[in-house]
Order: structure tokens, then C-alpha cells, then sequence
């Protein structure tokens, strides 16, 4: 296993007139759950997009244990499973077939995983209806399951309870906070301060395309002399 | 199951869906429908027709033409006397349609060397193309009657009422043709061949239309990030949407071939004129030449694909692939490519799809260098085509959509 999860360096990306990117650097270790934090078109999804081998590299380096997602992005998609903000399921399927097709693609007895994930979601008979007859909750309980029933050395989570009511959104944290072990690391984006705060050990503070402030919620919440991360986030943004 | 056999049951499934596939199967029994219909009226047209005859001329003649009416058609209803307006209700309710009347005196008219009328009362059931079989039948009933008549009283022979037979030689390039005239020849190869460009086009409209599909369901079910992501090549996504897509295309396009050729064959006897037919290895170039199109066709709809929003604007980016497709089509039906003039030629020829329309007339007239040649062409936008849309699917494009100026083009005609 390598010491590093992810490693970005110096990240650039331009889109067409917009610098979406402008210098961002950060890392994440085996283990953690780093936290990207930042107002809306700061940068979140287009680096967590490059990391998932989405987007190319406008700049910079990024690794993903070891492996750079421009040179060797199949390794890197071995290694990782993206949930983006937006996602959808194919809605001809029923919620365990979709289980069962994502499945496939990393097991050769994909059957346990199945199974494993229809307990993550949680959606008790509905996860034999069609997933055009879920709700938004259901939905993003069935996909963050499809992702993390793969048991994947990275996960990386776009605004993972953007939109949900309060009790899909405890359901899911709680998911997440639980995914982690020795080898397996979480990096997310998030609005939601206290979200940010119970979830991640460490937070990254992007703005205009840039890291401005990196380090635990308290080490933040010190550094800017704040009551909260939400008035650190505030003062690193000033 | 490896992931390429994954994939490739994932677009299948999605494409199999009732919303895709019922407008392709919707067509080809609307062409049997109409195939049946219209040999329905073929048949009735060639079988006898049921008419009641009123013959008020007591002479040879009258009786001549009754002869030959009661021999070629049911005659439901006789009568020597009677008004025709009340006796054609007396036909109709026997089954008839028709009441032939043979008015008093026509022998002597006959006989006077003048030309003798017939009274004919119809009744209408339908304003349908049945009523077309009707009057057909019944004017050959009357022209096989005065046929008799002429042979009768002039004494002169079949023969002599057509005595000209025309013998015909037509030379269609390097081919010469006997006992063919041009009109023949080209009733010979419509009925042959006029079929295939509609059915290249339809093989390229529903390829084309089940690719973009694919692509537009991804967009709108918001899967195709999640997709990208898998553990999978590319390449292996593109070869799925590709094979997956060209196989629903194909079996569409088989149903059209079948019902054209159902609808068609109602039209003709389906005897095909020997000088006109193509061999095996013909049929196989022209195989060859469909296949790279489809190949070109469906790479090229999966990078108009990429920039669709949503199903309905996936089905706004096929419009360019449409009027490629139909172009090609009206002008090798209405025209020989060939011999159209330079500027119009080059464009013609410049659509891949044109190639594989025009490849059974140029093979029919050994024209294989233009044929080889188009076949190569489309070799190449074929490769083309897929190194672009491997190229797109590795780039941003995919992900950001409408991001260039082509991108923001595409977007505005999806609106």
C-alpha cells in the first residue's frame, strides 16, 4: 500500500476564458477523510473530477496511490469509486440490478458484494422496484451503496447528502463515517460545515481555484481565531 | 462476463425498451399492411367480377357479347327486358355491381359498320381503391367482348388485330440486351433495386437514432459519469455503444428490408430480369460497403451524442445524420449519380452514405472502380470517425458537454 492515497500538486485547469484551478495542492493518507470545503465554483467538483480520471490535467500532478491519473488512468479507476453530486441510476433497472451491474465490474463472485450493498442502502423490498420509482434519498442511498459496497481504496464523494432531508442525510454520514479502515480513504466536497466537521479529519479551505487554509476542523477553527469552522471558512475566504 | 459482454447487454437492454423499439416496428407492419391491402385488390382485380347483364337486342351480335361477358365474368342476374335504373337494384341485391346493358338495335348498328354502345350502371359501395379494381375488371370484360366481336365480323385473325411485334435490343453501357425495351429494363431494375437505397437509409437512421439514444439516456439518467469511472477502458464504452447500437439497427433494418420487399412484391410478379441481377460477390460488396457506412454512421452519431442535453435533444442532434442519410437516397431513386454534373457528383459523392446506395447500379454496369473506390473512402471516415469519438470519449468534452464553440453550437439546436 502506498504511504499517500492521493497526492495533488500545483493542479490547473482552464475552462475555455475560466481558470477554474488556479494552484491547488493537497494530500490524502491512507486511512483519512479529507474534506474539500469551498463556496460554489471554487473548484470542489472539477478536482474531485480530475482525481476520478474525468477530466484531464489543465497543470500540476495528480496520483492516486501512486498511480498518475493522466499516464495510468485505468489503475487509478481500479482503485477508486466517484459519486458525483448529480448522479442517476438506469431506471429500466431495479435497485439490485443496478447493484448487480456495478458489482460485475470488480468481483468475480460479485454476489457478495451485492448483497453487502443491498444492507447498505438499506431500502428493505423497494430494492426490487424500479430505480425510476425511488425518491432522491433512495436513489442517493442505493448509489453511495453501489459505491462503497466495492469496498474501493478511495472514495471519492460529491456533496454526498446535497438535497436530502435530515434523516437520509444522518443515514448517509453515518455510512460514511464508517467507511474508512487502515487501507481505505474518503475525500468529499460538502457545504455543510457541521457536516464537514463530524465527517472529515482533515478539511482543505478552497476558493477562486485554490487551497487557501489546509488541517483538522480545530486546527482551522485556531488558526482563525473562530468560534466554528464556519467563521474560519468565512475569515479564509475574506 | 467480461466487461466489453457487460456492457454490451447494458445497451442493449437500455435500446430493447418499448420507447425505442416500438416506432421501429411500427413501420414495418404499416408496409406489410399496406403490402396485404394492396395485393388484396390485385387479386380481386385479377379474379372475375360479378354483373348482371340486360340484353334487349335480339340479334347475333348481342348474343355474341353476352357470350363472351357470361365466359369471363359471374353473371348474377339476366334479363332480355326491363328499366336499368330498377334492374341494377335486382344485380345489386344478387351480389353484382355492374349491369351491362345491350340496348335494342345493336346488332344493326353493328351490322352498319357503326360501333354499337353498351350501357354500363355501377354501383359504389366504397370511394376506395377497390373502386379502381372494379372499373379495371369490368373495361376488360367489354374490351375482351368487342375482341370477339372484330374477330367475328371481319373474319380476320388475332394477329391481324396487333400485326406489328416489335423486336427490342437495348444497349445500357457495355450490356446489350435483346428482346428488352428500356421501359422494361427500367421497371425491371426498379423493381429490383430501388428498395436498397431506402433501406440504407433507414439501416443509417435508427443506427444512428440508437446510438444517440444511448448517449441521451446516459445524460439524462445522469449515469455516464458514474460509467466513465468503472474500471473500464474507453474504448471497450465505445465498442458496447457501437455493437450494441448496430445490432438494434440491424434488426431494424431487416424488418424494413422484409416489409419493403413484402409491400413491393405485391406490386410486381417478383420475376427479376436475368440481365439485371447481381452475383454473390456483388451482393457481398455491397455488404461490405453498408457495413463501413454503419461503422462510419455510428461513430459519428456517438460524438454528436456527446452533446446531447437530455432524450429529446438527442433526437434534434440526428437531423444532420437524417438529411445525410435521405439525400443519398432520393438522389441515386431519381438519378444516376454518375451522370450528374461535377459540382453535384462531388457533393453526392462526399456523403459516405451514398456509396453503398449507388454500389448495386455501378456494379450492375461493372463500374467496380467507383465502387472499390467509394469503399475505401468510407474505410477511412469510418476510422475517422472512430478515432474522434475515442478521442472525445478521453477528453473533457464528455463531461463538460457544450464547453467550444461546436459544443455551444450543438446546444443551441437542441433548444
Amino acid at each position: 500500500m502506498s504511504p499517500t492515497a492521493v497526492q495533488v500538486t500545483d493542479l490547473q485547469k482552464r475552462y475555455d476564458d475560466v481558470q477554474a484551478l488556479r494552484s491547488v495542492s493537497f494530500s490524502v493518507d491512507p486511512g483519512e477523510i479529507f474534506g474539500l470545503v469551498g463556496p460554489n465554483g471554487a473548484g470542489k467538483t472539477t478536482t474531485l473530477r480530475t482525481l476520478s480520471t474525468l477530466l484531464t490535467v489543465g497543470g500540476g500532478e495528480v496520483s492516486v496511490f501512486g498511480a498518475d491519473v493522466e499516464s495510468d488512468p485505468n489503475e487509478v479507476r481500479k482503485r477508486i469509486r466517484y459519486l458525483p453530486e448529480d448522479a442517476g441510476s438506469y431506471d429500466n433497472l431495479t435497485g439490485r440490478q443496478y447493484l448487480e451491474f456495478v458489482a460485475d465490474f470488480y468481483s468475480d463472485s460479485p454476489q457478495e458484494l451485492v448483497e453487502h450493498g443491498i444492507e447498505i442502502a438499506d431500502l428493505d423490498e423497494r430494492i426490487e422496484s424500479k430505480t425510476s420509482e425511488y425518491s432522491k434519498g433512495m436513489t442517493r442511498k442505493l448509489l453511495l451503496a453501489s459505491t462503497i459496497m466495492t469496498e474501493p481504496d478511495l472514495a471519492i464523494l460529491d456533496e454526498p447528502t446535497s438535497g436530502l432531508d435530515v434523516e437520509n442525510a444522518r443515514t448517509i454520514r453515518e455510512i460514511v463515517k464508517e467507511f474508512p479502515g487502515q487501507d481505505r480513504s474518503v475525500l468529499l466536497s460538502s457545504h455543510n460545515m457541521l457536516e464537514v466537521e463530524y465527517l472529515c479529519d482533515r478539511i482543505g479551505l478552497l476558493n477562486e481555484g485554490e487551497i487557501v487554509a489546509e488541517g483538522t476542523p480545530p486546527e482551522l477553527i485556531d488558526q482563525y481565531d473562530a468560534e466554528n469552522l464556519e467563521e474560519a471558512f468565512l475569515e479564509a475566504v475574506a | 462476463m467480461n466487461h466489453f459482454w457487460r456492457l454490451l447487454w447494458k445497451e442493449t437492454r437500455e435500446l430493447l425498451r418499448p420507447r425505442y423499439l416500438l416506432p421501429i416496428l411500427l413501420i414495418p407492419v404499416m408496409f406489410i399492411g399496406l403490402g396485404q391491402g394492396i395485393g388484396g385488390i390485385d387479386d380481386a382485380a385479377a379474379g372475375q367480377p360479378d354483373i348482371g347483364i340486360l340484353n334487349e337486342d335480339d340479334g347475333e351480335y348481342g348474343e355474341l357479347v353476352n357470350a363472351s361477358l357470361s365466359q369471363n365474368a359471374a353473371v348474377v342476374y339476366y334479363a332480355e327486358s326491363g328499366d336499368p335504373s330498377a334492374t341494377i337494384e335486382a344485380v345489386s341485391e344478387a351480389g353484382g355491381d355492374t349491369l351491362i346493358v345491350i340496348p335494342d338495335g345493336f346488332t344493326e348498328r353493328i351490322q352498319q359498320r357503326a360501333a354499337g354502345n353498351i350501357g354500363i350502371h355501377s354501383v359504389v359501395r366504397s370511394l376506395s381503391l377497390s373502386g379502381i379494381t372494379s372499373s379495371t375488371q369490368i373495361k376488360r370484360q367489354v374490351d375482351q367482348a368487342g375482341t370477339a366481336l372484330t374477330l367475328n365480323v371481319t373474319g380476320t385473325t388475332p394477329a391481324m388485330l396487333n400485326p406489328i411485334r416489335p423486336e427490342y435490343t437495348t444497349y445500357l453501357e457495355d450490356k446489350t440486351l435483346e428482346n428488352t425495351s428500356p421501359g422494361a429494363l427500367s421497371g425491371s431494375f426498379a423493381t429490383q433495386f430501388i428498395f436498397i437505397p431506402v433501406v440504407i437509409m433507414f439501416v443509417i437512421i435508427f443506427s444512428g437514432q440508437m446510438v444517440i439514444n444511448s448517449m441521451g439516456a446516459e445524460k439524462e439518467n445522469k449515469t455516464l459519469e458514474t460509467l466513465l469511472t468503472m474500471p473500464v477502458k474507453r474504448s471497450t464504452i465505445v465498442a458496447a455503444k457501437l455493437i450494441g447500437s448496430a445490432s438494434i439497427g440491424l434488426l431494424g433494418a431487416a424488418l424494413y428490408t422484409v416489409s419493403i420487399y413484402y409491400y413491393q412484391s405485391s406490386f410486381t410478379d417478383g420475376a427479376a430480369s436475368a440481365a439485371l441481377s447481381l452475383g454473390i460477390v456483388d451482393y457481398a460488396i455491397v455488404g461490405v460497403s453498408l457495413f463501413l457506412s454503419l461503422v462510419g454512421v455510428l461513430a459519428l452519431a456517438l460524438v454528436l451524442g456527446i452533446f446531447a442535453g437530455d432524450r429529446q435533444g438527442a433526437q434534434m442532434l440526428l437531423f444532420p445524420i437524417s438529411i445525410l442519410a435521405i439525400v443519398p437516397m432520393f438522389a441515386t431513386m431519381f438519378t444516376d449519380v454518375a451522370k450528374l454534373s461535377l459540382p453535384i457528383r462531388a457533393i453526392l459523392l462526399a456523403i459516405p452514405f451514398t456509396h453503398p446506395a449507388i454500389a448495386p447500379k455501378r456494379l450492375l454496369l461493372n463500374d467496380t472502380t467507383m465502387v472499390v473506390g467509394g469503399i475505401m473512402y468510407e474505410a477511412i471516415f469510418a476510422i475517422v470517425m472512430i478515432w474522434l469519438a475515442i478521442r472525445v470519449f478521453n477528453s473533457d468534452r464528455l463531461v463538460t458537454g457544450s464547453s467550444g464553440r461546436v459544443g455551444q453550437w450543438l446546444s443551441r439546436l437542441q433548444q
